[in-house]
């Protein structure tokens, strides 16, 4: 009891405590530095600004989950831009590591990168909470963290991502497009959505759905669950045909190859269809777009990484940096493909075709990184 | 005669002896690598990042001493990690009954455990599959989106060295009184798995119902004909791993400042914790190693990763080294076979 008592006491001291002096970014007003590139997310989006350092910068590349093709593709497009001729002087070392889907083993890589003196780590969180400490140590050591794709849930890091709601609108809004100009102001869709409780879903979800409601018109939907992933894809779609019929245009947010080739599987007729940037419904759009698959493709791209990095080395020569960047949709619809630029016929089907981002002087081409060989990059 | 006991203490204890000389020598060179090795700040970060997976090997020894397996110890991480989310906050008398709580859960669940293998006679690997699945599920239902707002200052305070607690808790002058000196940059992640280990795990193995765990183990039929309390001890050693489960899930909620129903990660702990206890020693025959040996074998799992950082290795080649050395690690123990003057002796 008296133990208890003492423990209470020590622990009751804490509200007086927490006088711990934290260096870390400025909040500073905007505008930041090459806004097409780094936009601002909202118009309420902070502004930070980090003291400038002399370069070349040491720069750490913290993945979590790796197995899927957009994370090597990730990997590899993160080696190829460090060797790209306009950073490759900046980086004095650069490292990538994968932790898997382990918290304490992430935020022990960043906090170890940290204690090596790297000057930015960019990285996919396994989990959008839990950074608070990483962070804090971060800005006691004055190193610039970049969370890209899933982000964290706080605005003291400054974040790279594209906006989901907006991809999910677009979605909706080019697919309703085409149904109007052949006639159909209501009719059957089918919406073939991601991982559920992730919120990248959610939001890609929430947009299509809104756009389904302002449109006015009345709208069937059919909702089946894809994973984003071709194989499951595929087999939903093809169930949904067999027990609704026919669909008026269909509406998948990822595994888009596997949703086309349902529909050639089941001789479905020609609907538009919107999805992600695989190359495999690239390919497919392509080949049928004349048969009435008039579909766009938009993509979350794994040269998001490159942005990050690019925006990591932005922070650490002293320029004014948004909160959160809000990286422009990279969008190509039916008539907008043409191979070898925007879809490449003769690289694999789940390669992820969207890599390039002018306005940011991003340039790696998808045959660049496919053959970025294992021993190129030391 | 010093001498002959130690002598004879390592050689039955050929697989802790291993783990420990193999972790000394990773670990050592590993600080002599790094550019700030040795110091308090590469400590800090090594044992906050081994604590939870350490706590969830140790709570994996348990049912391998009995023979069997627990799948359910990482998902029991993960639904104390939740639970401890929501309450780990308030007055610092509610965070300590947040903590009770939270340790009482995973207890509870461990309990459950072992009743439903005793009398409901399944075996311990696919009652815990079956549990595991419920805890997850529970988990997911108190947390379906990571989050929670676990005390900023308890977090960083037991995430860092003693000074810092010392700093943050205003108690031995901030941490500069002069009794507080010689311990000041031992990192108290650590010494928080020592005192468990010392405080509940040494105990219980010295107990009756310890040493009948292990006697389950070697021979269930022989400890039964002597006597020995079968269900009592089978019973305990779920219950203790339940409790040792919590203590992971606890710490990584303070580690995390929040709690997350990760499905993937619960089964990674799961599997990792296998991967420890084997490291440390322990037959998954059951009967012999122990909950310390598996610490240091969570230790060495965790330091081997600890060399992607340090080295250049090709990010995609990682998974694939990692595994290449921890065959090799796990091998170490296989030697005894090469040594045999019975072959029977392998079919123990």
């Amino acid at each position: 009891m008296k133990t208890l008592l003492k423990l209470t006491t020590a622990l009751s001291a804490l509200v007086l405590s927490a006088n711990m002096a934290l260096a870390g970014p400025e909040v500073v007003s905007g505008p930041g530095a090459n806004p097409e590139c780094f936009a601002p997310w909202s118009e309420t989006t902070k502004f930070f600004k980090w003291d400038a350092k002399e370069g070349p910068y040491r720069i750490a590349v913290v993945n979590g989950f790796v197995g899927n093709t957009w994370r090597i593709q990730m990997i590899k497009t993160a080696k190829a831009y460090a060797e790209d001729p306009s950073i490759k002087d900046k980086i004095k070392e650069f490292k990538v590591v994968s932790t898997g889907t382990d918290a304490p083993a992430q935020l022990g890589a960043i906090e170890d990168f940290i204690n090596q003196g790297y000057d930015a780590i960019i990285t996919i969180a396994v989990s959008p909470e839990g950074f608070d400490r990483v962070i804090r140590l971060a800005d006691k050591n004055d190193v610039v963290i970049v969370p890209f794709d899933n982000v964290l849930d706080t605005d003291k890091v400054m974040q790279v991502n594209e906006d989901q709601l907006a991809m999910g609108r677009a979605y909706a809004t080019h697919v309703l497009k085409e149904l109007a100009a052949i006639g159909k102001t209501s009719g059957k869709v089918l919406e073939v959505r991601g991982l559920a409780g992730n919120s990248v879903d959610r939001d890609r979800s929430i947009g299509i759905n809104e756009v389904l409601d302002e449109s006015g018109g009345n709208w069937e939907r059919v909702s089946v669950v894809g994973n984003w992933d071709d194989g499951t894809a595929q087999k939903v779609v093809a169930d949904a045909i067999a027990v609704h019929g026919e669909f008026d245009a269909v509406l998948a947010q990822g595994g888009t190859t596997g949703v086309v080739q349902a529909l050639l599987d089941a001789e479905h007729p020609m609907i538009p269809v919107s999805g992600e940037a695989e190359n495999g419904f690239r390919k497919l759009m392509a080949a049928n777009a004349d048969k009435g698959l008039k579909g766009i493709s938009i993509g979350q791209s794994p040269g998001l990484v490159a942005i990050s990095m690019k925006a990591a080395i932005s922070a650490l020569e002293g320029n004014v940096m948004p909160q959160l960047i809000s990286v422009p949709l990279p969008m190509a619809t039916y008539d907008e493909l043409e191979d070898g630029k925007n879809y490449w016929s003769d690289l694999p089907d789940n390669f992820f075709t969207v890599n390039e981002f002018p306005p940011c002087d991003v340039n790696i081409s998808g045959p660049a990184i496919m053959s970025q060989s294992e021993a190129d990059v030391k | 005669m010093q001498m002959v006991s130690l002598k004879r203490g390592v050689s039955q204890n050929m697989g802790f002896a291993t783990a420990v000389l193999l972790l000394l020598v990773l670990y050592l060179t590993y600080n002599m690598m790094h550019p700030r090795g040795f110091s308090s700040a590469v400590a800090i970060q090594n044992s906050n990042e081994t604590v939870a997976i350490a706590f969830v090997a140790m709570a994996q020894t348990l049912p391998v001493l009995l023979g069997g397996l627990d799948l359910s110890v990482g998902a029991v991480m993960t639904l104390t990690n939740c639970v401890a989310s929501l309450l780990l906050n308030g007055s610092p008398a509610q965070i300590l009954l947040g903590m009770g709580l939270t340790l009482l859960t995973g207890t509870m669940f461990g309990l459950m455990n072992g009743l439903i293998v005793v009398y409901g006679r399944i075996q311990p690997i696919i009652a815990t599959l079956a549990t595991g699945a419920i805890a997850m599920g529970l988990a997911l239902l108190i947390r379906p989106q990571p989050g929670g707002n676990v005390d900023d200052d308890l977090g960083w305070a037991l995430t860092n060295s003693v000074w810092d607690l010392a700093d943050t808790y205003g108690f031995a002058d901030g941490g500069d009184a002069w009794w507080l000196r010689p311990f000041a940059d031992i990192p108290v992640p650590f010494l928080l798995v020592l005192f468990v280990a010392i405080f509940v795990w040494l105990p219980f193995r010295r107990s009756v119902t310890g040493r009948t765990v292990y006697a389950i183990g070697s021979a269930e039929g022989a400890a039964y004909m002597s006597g020995l309390p079968i269900n009592r001890a089978k019973i305990a050693a779920f219950t203790l791993g339940g409790f040792f489960a919590a203590c992971g899930g606890l710490y990584l909620a303070i580690q995390t400042s929040s709690g997350n129903a990760d499905i993937q990660q619960a089964g990674a702990y799961t599997l990792n914790s296998i991967a420890a206890v084997v490291l440390g020693g322990t037959s998954l025959l059951g009967g012999t190693g122990g909950a310390i040996g598996s610490l240091i074998g969570a230790m060495i799992l965790r330091v081997i990763s600890f060399y992607f950082r340090i080295l250049d290795i090709d990010p995609l080649l990682q998974p694939l080294i990692e595994g290449l050395v921890l065959l090799t690690a796990v091998s170490f123990g296989a030697f005894r076979t090469l040594r045999v003057k019975n072959q029977l002796d392998l079919f123990r």
